[in-house]
């Protein structure tokens, strides 16, 4: 434990501004959810339409707004403000946004999306969605630092409140939306069913438990770290 | 050291079990319809409440027409006869049969075209005994398909025969094992060759002609197979399609151009009615034998030679037009296929068949000429009646006569039938009748006492009595379709038992089990393919996420991804071959390539392609082979499988469509190559067999004679199952040994964290199952009987012999998704060693084997189990007998395989009888 605390006080000394604090962290998480019930409620009640009657507009609604809130407002907790400035930040989010959604769609596909010229603009927008809700802020925060990107995605093993807020929510939206491909195959024949409609909701929804999950990881994390400065 | 000797003892106890309780489960749930067997006399007919004919020769009611001439066209599609107004895009294929249409369209004729709804299943057998016997076929007999069984029930053509009437066949020879000993003359032509349109065709052609010269039959019924065919080897928007349809339209206007010229009073064709019909639809691939629509709709062309004096009531006209481009009205009337024996019998006054549940069509019936006037009903005087009246009543008396024969029927099934139906829906049935009965005996009451009265409610009291018999009459259809398949939930329930007994069987022998299917592919089967595929991906994806992980081994993760999300889209073009609406078309079963078709480069892509890949496969086995432990016997049945893949690359070579090649090669005698690589492949697994026997005094390890053993049995195998599946066949074969090299080199990267349970990582063999199952939909099969590829049982043969036919059939269907991975098994478990270094004894890399054995075959059984269970669940579903059971069947055909198979494996990879040798310690 000690040990582990120790190490904990290093990395902080290494990254001075990696350190968030837990009402910050809840605020974050807020602002990216009420960004996502925004754009939903914008969808539906000021255009009056939704992901099934025209799932490629209203996708493009929401990631538009989605990755903005979450590009802004990430690209404040960048771990390296001394090189980079906060502009530069919203500019590599922005920049990895395609290419984000570039890995979304290729593991779409790969695991059945359809393809064909009239599902292209659906997996477009939807993995921009992917993309602004995975990739954006990982790389607004982290940048180019591979070590970051390696242990947050590949062996899933954040450490520190920042951390925790992208990864969490990343990986809830990533396994949302695999669930949520499974009821794809059954022959209920409704709207919903189709690409990519369950499978934006399945994501959504991974999202905004992953917020969840990972604003408490942060509160019991604050709490320990209170406990030891006691 | 008990293990060998328990493990082989293990895995028959396994096929056992799992025979036993696919059996047991078949019986209960593939139904069985008690066929009853009694037949209607003429005599019957004075037990009904009905007026009868006064003329004591004829019985149940009067003859409307004297001959009939039915021209049967295999797999005649609704739109192939139907004008194509009635459709949202005129196709190549429409408007064919002009004849047809002219004759239905013209002013004043006697002629209709119906749409024809035929009850699943769309088998030329099961349709055949459905229209003769005018009831509804069970799921059983498409088992039968294969050797026709007589008849046994009451039928059309047995009363014909009973009652005087001469019947000629010419075409099918479906008709002659249906009906062995009832036509006067027959003309039979095999039906099976599926390559030969025209055999059968013109031999009709040639005794037709002739015979409507002829007065020595009153019945003629001729059977073109042609259309099928095409249909089943070039498919539906093809040029042989085509021609074909045209040599039809030919032949069809010079019948009728025979039979008019004879219609006149007096002559030979006075009373005759031509049907023109099929017995199913096809999708537009050519496939039948389920139920969707295009399958399903097929068409009725009725012409009578006598004109009917007028129309029908309105009432009483189902029919639905459109407008042509002219602004002219063309309509077609709808009939259901259950109708049809019921309705001919009426038009010829022969008994209705005993078993048959159908209504007699009122407008096809109104085409018979005879059905206009009424001197067979003595009771009536018809001479203040118009002569719509008098059909009226000739009508309502037939109906009447024909719900009595139903009612009949019913009550004598419930009586003597084991499984009947139940008794509310009885009661229900009776009080319909008994209904329809009072008010026909108080309406003909009041009739007779008002008879001197020209009365205005004739008509309505006639629509009204009609109305009654057809609510009684839908009734009983209704309730027999959806009841009559009855299953015996007894049977079902032990069947389903034994089979989760089986799997709790082999749960403690492997100790744990984590696998990913048990929550898996409960969806109906048309969509396992991509589910299998989406959960081989995700599988994959895991380990290139753990592959970025430890930084090594990126190149395997990543080729793997690549090939299933290759494989993926080879599944979707097949099950999009499968979907009816899909224009998807190619002749060739290389499908795979054919997707762009026309560029040049393409067509050479695809005919290079493979022949490349065959030889790339036959150095990838040079190779294998010439590394030293390969040696003696071992080596020789491996070059055997070289030879053989040279002899496929010339066989290809020479099938193929660019010229020079072609020209190159064709000097070889290429058509025997087929069968040479199965005699090679035949005398490679004897020697297998023999070189097993052989095999204790070599002085080999144990895990080079594995690796010997394996590599020759899979090559062995694979040339067969290559040539059977055309040309996508190598290049599947190059996917099944690329996927399973990923998934060994991936698997060893794991070894590092092995836990002391289980001495495998059971996500490997998970992955190698649903790679079998994601191959079987890759080859372009699915799980129904149009699904098979028949194509593939005639390469190298051109005649149909049955059994050998359908063993090729049966290689080239579980070929690539259950022979060669449940035989190639034992790689994994060898190329763990090769790759991870560890070292143990024999006895336990035998024990490894036979629990990756196991696992490999609990997966396949829960998957069967599951499917079981669906079948159980949706044994009301609408779609039962056109998805679920053709599913059931492929899955419990795919078990019992596998089952055998690893017996088979786990005899041969035993090493040999010398068990005792003390597990050596090698290198």
């Amino acid at each position: 434990m000690a040990d582990q605390s120790k190490k904990e006080e290093e990395e902080e000394k290494e990254n001075p501004s990696i350190s968030i604090s837990v009402p910050q962290a809840f605020l974050v998480h807020l602002i990216s959810g009420l960004g996502l019930a925004i754009s939903l409620w914008v969808a539906h009640n000021l255009y009056s339409i939704n992901l099934v009657s025209h799932s490629s507009i209203t996708l493009r609604l929401i990631w538009i707004v989605e990755s903005a809130t979450v590009i802004l407002i990430y690209s404040r907790f960048r771990i390296d403000p001394q090189q980079c400035s906060y502009l530069k930040a919203v500019v590599r989010g922005i920049l990895a946004l395609p290419v984000g959604a570039l890995v979304n769609a290729l593991g779409a596909i790969a695991l059945g999306a359809p393809v064909g010229i009239q599902y292209l603009p659906k997996t477009i927008n939807w993995s921009l969605l992917m993309s602004s809700f995975t990739v954006a802020p990982a790389a607004s925060v982290f940048g180019l630092s591979w070590t970051y990107w390696q242990r947050i995605f590949a062996q899933t093993k954040p450490n520190g409140p920042l951390e925790y807020m992208i990864c969490i929510p990343a990986h809830g939206a990533v396994i949302g939306g695999w669930f949520g491909a499974w009821p794809m195959p059954l022959d209920w024949e409704r709207p919903w069913q189709e690409w990519p409609v369950c499978v934006t909701y399945g994501a959504m929804t991974g999202y905004l438990v992953g917020m969840i999950v990972s604003s408490g990881f942060v509160l019991a994390n604050g709490r320990r770290q209170r406990l030891k400065e006691d | 050291m008990g293990g060998r000797w328990w493990m082989k003892w293990y895995s028959w106890v396994i096929l056992v079990v799992h025979v036993f309780a696919i059996l047991i489960f078949t019986r209960g749930f593939l139904l069985t319809r008690t066929e009853l067997p009694y037949y209607s006399h003429c005599s019957d007919v004075s037990q009904s409440p009905c007026f009868t004919s006064s003329n004591t020769n004829h019985s149940w009611n009067t003859p409307a027409v004297d001959r009939l001439v039915i021209i049967v066209l295999d797999a005649i599609r609704f739109d192939f006869v139907a004008p194509s107004v009635f459709f949202q895009e005129k196709k190549a294929w429409m408007d064919k049969l002009s004849v047809l249409q002219k004759m239905a369209f013209s002013e004043g004729s006697s002629a209709k075209i119906f749409k024809a709804i035929a009850d699943p299943p769309t088998t030329s057998l099961q349709r055949l005994k459905g229209l003769t016997t005018g009831g509804l076929p069970t799921f059983i007999d498409v088992g039968n398909s294969f050797g026709a069984p007589a008849i046994a029930e009451d039928n059309f053509i047995h009363q014909l025969v009973e009652n005087g009437k001469r019947v000629m066949m010419m075409g099918d020879d479906t008709w002659i094992q249906l009906f062995p000993h009832h036509f006067n003359k027959s003309h039979p032509y095999p039906s099976f060759n599926v390559k030969d349109l025209h055999t059968v065709d013109n031999g009709c052609i040639e005794h037709l002609f002739p015979a409507l010269y002829q007065e020595d039959w009153d019945v003629l019924i001729a059977h073109f197979l042609g259309v099928d065919h095409a249909g089943h080897i070039f498919g539906v928007d093809s040029m042989p399609m085509i021609e074909k349809l045209e040599q039809y339209n030919l032949m069809l206007e010079k019948v009728i151009k025979v039979l008019e010229s004879q219609s006149e009073p007096g002559g030979l064709h006075e009373n005759t009615l031509l049907l023109v019909m099929g017995d199913h639809g096809q999708t537009l691939n050519g496939d039948h034998g389920g139920g969707s629509a295009e399958e399903v709709e097929t068409s009725i062309f009725a012409m009578s030679f006598k004109k009917p004096p007028t129309s029908i009531p309105s009432e009483l006209d189902t029919s639905s037009c459109k407008l042509d481009l002219d602004g002219k009205k063309k309509c077609t009337s709808s009939i259901q296929q259950l109708d049809f024996a019921v309705t001919v019998s009426a038009l010829l006054g022969i008994p209705f068949p005993f078993g048959s549940i159908g209504r007699v069509n009122p407008e096809l019936y109104a085409l018979g000429a005879g059905t206009w006037n009424l001197d067979g009903i003595n009771a009536w005087d018809s001479s203040n009646l118009s002569e719509l009246e008098e059909w009226l009543l000739n009508y309502v008396n037939v109906l009447c006569i024909n719900s009595w024969q139903v009612k009949r029927y019913i009550d004598v099934y419930s009586a003597s039938s084991v499984i009947g139906f139940s008794s509310e829906d009885l009661l229900h049935i009776s009080n319909v009748y008994v209904e329809a009965e009072q008010n026909w005996a108080h309406t003909t009451k009041n009739l007779l006492f008002h008879r001197n009265e020209r009365s205005h409610t004739l008509l309505p009291a006639f629509t009204r009595q009609i109305d009654f018999y057809f609510s009684f009459l839908s009734n009983v259809s209704e309730l027999a379709r959806s009841k009559w398949t009855e299953f015996n939930l007894k049977l079902m329930g032990i069947g389903l038992g034994t089979m989760l007994i089986s799997l709790f069987i082999i749960f403690p022998a492997i100790r744990r089990v984590n696998n990913l299917y048990t929550t898996s592919l409960l969806s109906p089967g048309v969509e396992e393919g991509k589910v299998a595929s989406f959960l081989l991906a995700t599988t994959s994806i895991v380990r290139l996420r753990s592959s970025i992980m430890k930084k090594k081994m990126l190149f395997e993760a990543v080729s793997f991804l690549l090939l299933i999300s290759i494989l993926r889209f080879t599944i979707e073009v097949g099950l999009s071959k499968q979907a009816a609406t899909s224009l998807f078309l190619s002749a060739s079963p290389s499908w795979m390539l054919g997707v762009a078709p026309g560029h040049p480069l393409w067509t050479y892509m695809a005919e290079i392609g493979p022949i490349l890949a065959v030889i790339l496969l036959a150095f990838l086995l040079c190779r294998t082979i010439s590394s030293s432990i390969f040696g003696g016997l071992w080596k020789y049945i491996n070059l055997g499988t070289i030879l053989s893949y040279v002899l496929i690359a010339v066989y290809w070579g020479a099938e193929s469509s660019i010229p020079t090649l072609a020209l190159l090669l064709q000097g070889m005698a290429t058509g025997h190559i087929p069968r040479m690589i199965y005699a090679i492949g035949l005398g490679q697994l004897l020697l297998v067999a023999v070189g097993h026997l052989f095999d204790k005094d070599s002085e080999l390890d144990y895990k080079r004679s594995l690796v010997m053993k394996t590599v020759a049995i899979l090559s062995a195998w694979s040339p067969t199952i290559i040539i059977v599946s055309g040309k996508q066949g190598s290049l599947v074969a190059l996917a099944l040994i690329i996927g399973g090299y990923c998934i060994v080199r991936l698997e060893s990267m794991e070894d590092s964290d092995s836990d002391a349970i289980f001495t495998f990582n059971p996500l490997a063999i998970t992955q190698w199952n649903l790679l079998a199952v994601c191959l079987f939909f890759a080859t372009g099969h699915w799980c129904a009987f149009d699904g098979l590829r028949y194509g593939a049982a005639f390469i190298g043969f051109d005649e149909f012999v049955l059994v050998r036919q359908a063993i090729l059939l049966a290689i080239d269907t579980f070929g690539f998704s259950h022979i060669l991975p449940v035989l190639g098994l034992p790689l994994l478990a060898v190329c763990n060693f090769l790759f991870g270094q560890n070292n143990h004894g024999k006895d336990f890399r035998f024990n490894q084997l036979s629990q990756m054995y196991m696992m490999y075959g609990l997966i396949t059984a829960t998957m069967v189990t599951v499917t079981v269970i669906c079948v159980t669940i949706h044994r009301r579903h609408l779609m039962v007998w056109g998805l679920f059971a053709p599913k059931f069947v492929f899955d419990v055909a795919g078990l019992v395989l596998t089952d055998a198979l690893i017996c088979l494996a786990s005899l041969l990879y035993s090493g040999g009888p010398t068990g005792e040798r003390v597990p050596k310690t090698e290198r």
